[in-house]
């Protein structure tokens, strides 16, 4: 006995490497597999707040740019809707004259909601973006971020006043796209490596595109409206097996001047996911 | 004694929030980012025991781990770093240096104490690049990680030296 208790206050440091090694290890893990893990992240409060307020100084800035930045987007969404209002009269007036009264509504499936990005990475494989808005302003896991100027990412997790976001610059992002003018779909991931480019992964053979193509959601993840801007095609290689190709695509979005994002919700997601779970496993 | 663990919990506070509200964000070429909080735990006298060591590394990883949403892998490199640091630091200086020499240029010479420097920041910047990558297989971009982050690190902990000797 006595042995074993000399043993133990003799190497002492041993146990105590072991320990924290052990906590960290189990940390590692829990965050890879465990979605609640929120505390052990930057979207718990104090860090957020933190952040916040680093970022609520250094915004000044750069106010003159993201206000450009702002009238550009509202110029091109004016035009957009002054081209649909008169789209939505001619039809409404064609289905007038044809008698018919369907007239489906497609305002109301999407929710749109603004928030401020208040921490963001770039350099590790597994980059996080941190928004100040969370589970009180009705934002939720798997909801779709992007800013004015493309696709961002997916909300990972929530808590009360933040959320952490899974950007395209993440090696666990998988972002369901298609060409725009094509009706193939393919799964955009990122490599790792260069935080300008990522690449669609299994686009079918027979599918015809050009260097510059645009790159847009596809809308069958329920997570984005179709249509919303990734990137477009820079160049083109073969899968390793030789059945596909693997487009590099430039992202329209710079993640490293990101400020602020709109976070969408869909309201038929939930039915969706519910379905979906239906299907069998093989 | 009381003294010097204020003015040691002020300069790792200070260290955490230079690391992660200004360091964190510098990425030269893609890959290189400093690790500038390491120089506490590189700084610490020769006396220092293995546990005070552990100790102080633990607390400081976990802290950078959770304002860079990364829970767990600079805890678990930092505390690695300070498990084999003493051994590295008694490699490059004689038995006779009394026992609360703290490394530095002054005390170790600039061959011994960036010897003693760059082996530790290897160590370091291995452990966290291996933990980070854990599933994935790119071993060039793990050398290449490890190569300029510790580059840049020692660079810093050139120039605080310069500041700290005059």
């Amino acid at each position: 006995m006595q042995t074993i208790l000399n043993f133990i206050i003799k190497h002492n440091h041993w146990f105590l490497f072991v320990l924290f090694e052990g906590i960290s290890f189990m940390l590692i893990v829990q965050f890879n597999n465990y979605q609640g893990a929120t505390f052990f992240t930057s979207a718990n409060s104090m860090a957020g707040n933190i952040f916040g307020a680093t970022k609520n100084m250094v915004e000044y800035f750069s106010l003159g740019t993201r206000n450009q930045e702002l009238l550009a987007h509202n110029s091109e969404l004016m035009n957009e809707v002054v081209q649909l209002r008169s789209q939505i009269a001619e039809l409404q007036n064609e289905a007038a004259m044809r008698g018919d009264t369907i007239v489906r509504s497609y305002s109301s499936q999407f929710k749109f909601n603004t928030a401020n990005i208040v921490n963001n990475s770039l350099n590790k494989l597994n980059n996080f973006i941190v928004i100040d808005k969370g589970k009180s302003d009705g934002v939720e896991a798997e909801m779709g971020v992007f800013s004015s100027k493309g696709v961002v990412g997916i909300i990972y997790l929530t808590s009360e006043q933040y959320s952490l976001v899974l950007p395209l610059l993440n090696s666990k992002s998988n972002i369901s796209c298609r060409i725009q003018g094509n009706s193939e779909f393919s799964t955009l991931q990122w490599d790792g490596k260069d935080t300008r480019y990522s690449y669609l992964v299994d686009l079918p053979k027979y599918t015809h595109f050009e260097r510059g193509d645009t790159v847009v959601t596809s809308g069958f993840s329920s997570i984005f409206p179709a249509g919303i801007p990734v990137g477009s095609i820079e160049s083109l290689e073969e899968s390793l097996d030789g059945m596909f190709y693997r487009a590099k695509v430039e992202l329209f979005v710079d993640f490293g001047e990101l400020s602020s994002v709109f976070v969408v919700g869909n309201k038929g997601h939930n039915e969706q996911q519910i379905l979906e779970s239906n299907i069998p496993k093989e | 004694m009381t003294g010097t663990y204020l003015i040691r919990i002020r300069n790792i506070i200070l260290l955490i929030l230079v690391q992660s509200l200004i360091f964190n964000r510098i990425h030269l070429f893609g890959y290189a980012t400093a690790a500038v909080y390491l120089i506490f735990l590189l700084k610490l006298p020769r006396y220092t025991s293995r546990n005070e060591l552990l100790l102080w590394a633990f607390i400081m990883g976990i802290t950078i781990d959770l304002f860079g949403s990364t829970p767990g892998i600079n805890a678990a490199a930092a505390t690695l770093l300070a498990f084999v640091r003493n051994p590295i630091l008694e490699s490059f200086i004689q038995k006779s240096n009394p026992e609360d020499l703290t490394p530095g240029i002054p005390s170790m010479r600039f061959g011994g104490y960036m010897s003693y420097a760059t082996i530790c920041i290897t160590i370091f910047y291995t452990a966290l690049y291996i933990l980070e990558l854990f599933t994935i297989r790119y071993p060039m971009t793990l050398l290449i990680g490890v190569a300029s982050s510790t580059l840049l690190t020692i660079l810093f902990i050139l120039v605080t030296e310069k500041f700290s000797s005059k």
